[in-house]
């Protein structure tokens, strides 16, 4: 069954709002702005959009978009939204409820923080009483736990900051785009939260999202580069709170990296890039022990001997990530592995770019910083 | 005389449980509280239910009030304008020597001496209105 799911479908088209801080505009207009973009990216009439699924909002004001799809629905699993909803369009698309799906993102958190405003969900309950506020603080106890099991540093940590505002720096619409930073400006930073600086934080942005998954069929008759969804796999760290390891799992990776990769009918090796979801510089460095690509504790050194950047063995975060890039949940990265997947990347485009590992996590359970994962493997051949 | 209305509202303000109330009220008496299968003898925090007997025993019980810390951030950014004045400090994740974590802050000892691995145990001020907030300080 799974292995028969392998590149049914491809992601046809997607549409990027401008992604900045305080854009001071509203969520909807955000989404409006990218479904055109979308629209004319996969050459194709609004009409044709059957199914729309809104990622992580309310539910959506189908008048104001001009669409008439047979359904519209609100998904959210934090972030790990995006690949979840990649995934329920393959379940539509799969069960003849639909051809054509928009899978749509907008918010704008950081005009709607502007000049202060509530901690929401990341208030973490009866943590917050004792000063837990944010997100950074509930991601520095894992960096604190992988500190003192592996001995990675500050300076490890640094090397993700820096990595990533590498490419950034040459990826125009970025965040870091001609703003590099070395190890010494990170170290230099304020500290937020120990051992946290600033440069270890992702920032709020603001911007909307269309992606556009249809059948395999109707992709190649749209365009020559489709972009197909090879593998699929979610998992939830409520399975690690319950067993008391939940500060040594950042994400619970094994269960959707069995299923991802058992439906895509590959492994590690066949990976040719990575794009992590990165709030904190922790992040990237606990996924690729937890994914096996570097064994447990040596994703701080991978880091430092650049072994993530651009020419070393495995490039993760292409496009500067949420860290150097823009914030959009799980969008920010799956965004960028269809970018490099059709070879859109310019100056950041990789020589080797056929197939891409893209993570979501995040829906935050009151005491802990995250509880779904979601993996996808993306492709540019089936 | 006890005033349960007054602390379903502080459960409910930070976001907390109903479920939760048998242990702010102990907290408000200076015990300190874990939730406890009678199956399996498994503890948890907060209120659940076991992940191998369900409702099936599910009640309160007194804890050792001793722990570990497991992990730990220092604050340094005051989030809130009444955080000014109170950073550095420490929130840690410690470990119960029954076995559930709980977030808590550290009394009675420098952020920079916190330790992953520090035994500690548990301190508690009763709190004149709001929940009592069981703290832990170096054992």
């Amino acid at each position: 069954m799974t292995g028969q799911m392998r590149g049914s479908c491809a992601i046809v088209g997607m549409g990027l709002s401008e992604q900045g801080v305080r854009l001071g505009v509203n969520p909807r207009e955000l989404r409006a702005t990218a479904l055109e973009r979308a629209l004319a990216d996969a050459g194709i009439e609004r009409g044709a959009i059957d199914g729309y699924i809104h990622c992580g909002g309310n539910r959506e004001d189908l008048r104001y978009l001009g669409l008439s799809p047979n359904f519209s629905f609100v998904i959210q699993s934090g972030g790990a939204t995006p690949s979840v909803a990649i995934l329920t369009a393959i379940g539509m698309i799969e069960s003849g409820q639909a051809e054509m799906v928009a899978c749509a993102y907008g918010q704008a958190p950081s005009t709607e923080m502007a000049g202060g405003g509530g901690y929401g969900a990341f208030g973490y309950g009866y943590a917050s009483l004792y000063g837990l506020l944010g997100a950074a603080g509930a991601h520095a106890f894992h960096a604190r736990r992988h500190m003192h099991l592996y001995g990675t540093t500050s300076q490890h940590l640094g090397a993700v900051a820096v990595t990533q505002r590498q490419y950034a720096s040459v990826r125009p619409g970025t965040l870091g785009y001609g703003k590099p930073i070395t190890l010494e400006d990170h170290q230099a930073s304020p500290m937020i939260t120990d051992p946290f600086r600033r440069l270890d934080c992702t920032r709020d942005t603001d911007g909307g999202i269309i992606v556009l998954v249809t059948t395999a069929e109707r992709a190649r008759s749209l365009r020559d580069d489709p972009i197909y969804i090879l593998g699929g796999g979610t998992g939830h760290n409520i399975s690690n709170w319950h067993h008391g390891l939940v500060y040594e799992n950042h994400d619970d990776i094994a269960p959707a990296k069995a299923r991802a990769f058992a439906m895509a009918g590959m492994d590690l090796s066949d990976i040719d890039m990575i794009q992590f979801y990165d709030p904190f510089t922790i992040s990237p460095i606990m996924q690729l022990e937890a994914f096996g690509f570097v064994p447990e504790g040596h994703g701080g050194p991978f880091y430092a001997e650049g072994g993530a950047g651009p020419d070393g063995p495995m490039p993760v975060n292409t496009g500067g990530g949420q860290l150097s890039g823009f914030y959009a949940t799980g969008f920010t990265g799956l965004i960028e592995g269809v970018t490099q997947l059709r070879g859109e990347a310019g100056a950041g485009q990789l020589k080797k770019a056929e197939t891409c590992l893209v993570t979501g996590h995040g829906w935050n359970g009151g005491v802990q910083n995250t509880w779904s994962h979601a993996t996808l493997i993306l492709g540019n051949s089936k | 005389m006890t005033d349960d209305t007054g602390l379903l509202s502080a459960i409910r303000q930070v976001g907390g449980d109903d479920v939760d109330l048998p242990f702010w009220q102990a907290a408000r008496e200076g015990r300190f509280l874990v939730h406890r299968c009678g199956v399996c003898q498994r503890s948890y925090w907060p209120a659940s239910l076991c992940t191998l007997h369900g409702k099936a025993d599910m009640h309160w019980v007194e804890a050792s009030g001793r722990g570990e810390v497991y992990t730990y951030t220092i604050v340094h950014h005051a989030y809130t304008p009444a955080m000014r004045d109170k950073t550095p400090f420490v929130v840690a994740v410690v470990k119960l020597e029954e076995g559930p974590f709980f977030h808590t802050n550290i009394l009675d000892c420098p952020p920079d001496a916190v330790t992953v691995g520090l035994p500690v145990e548990v301190a508690i001020d009763p709190a004149g209105e709001g929940l009592t907030l069981p703290k832990f300080r170096p054992a």
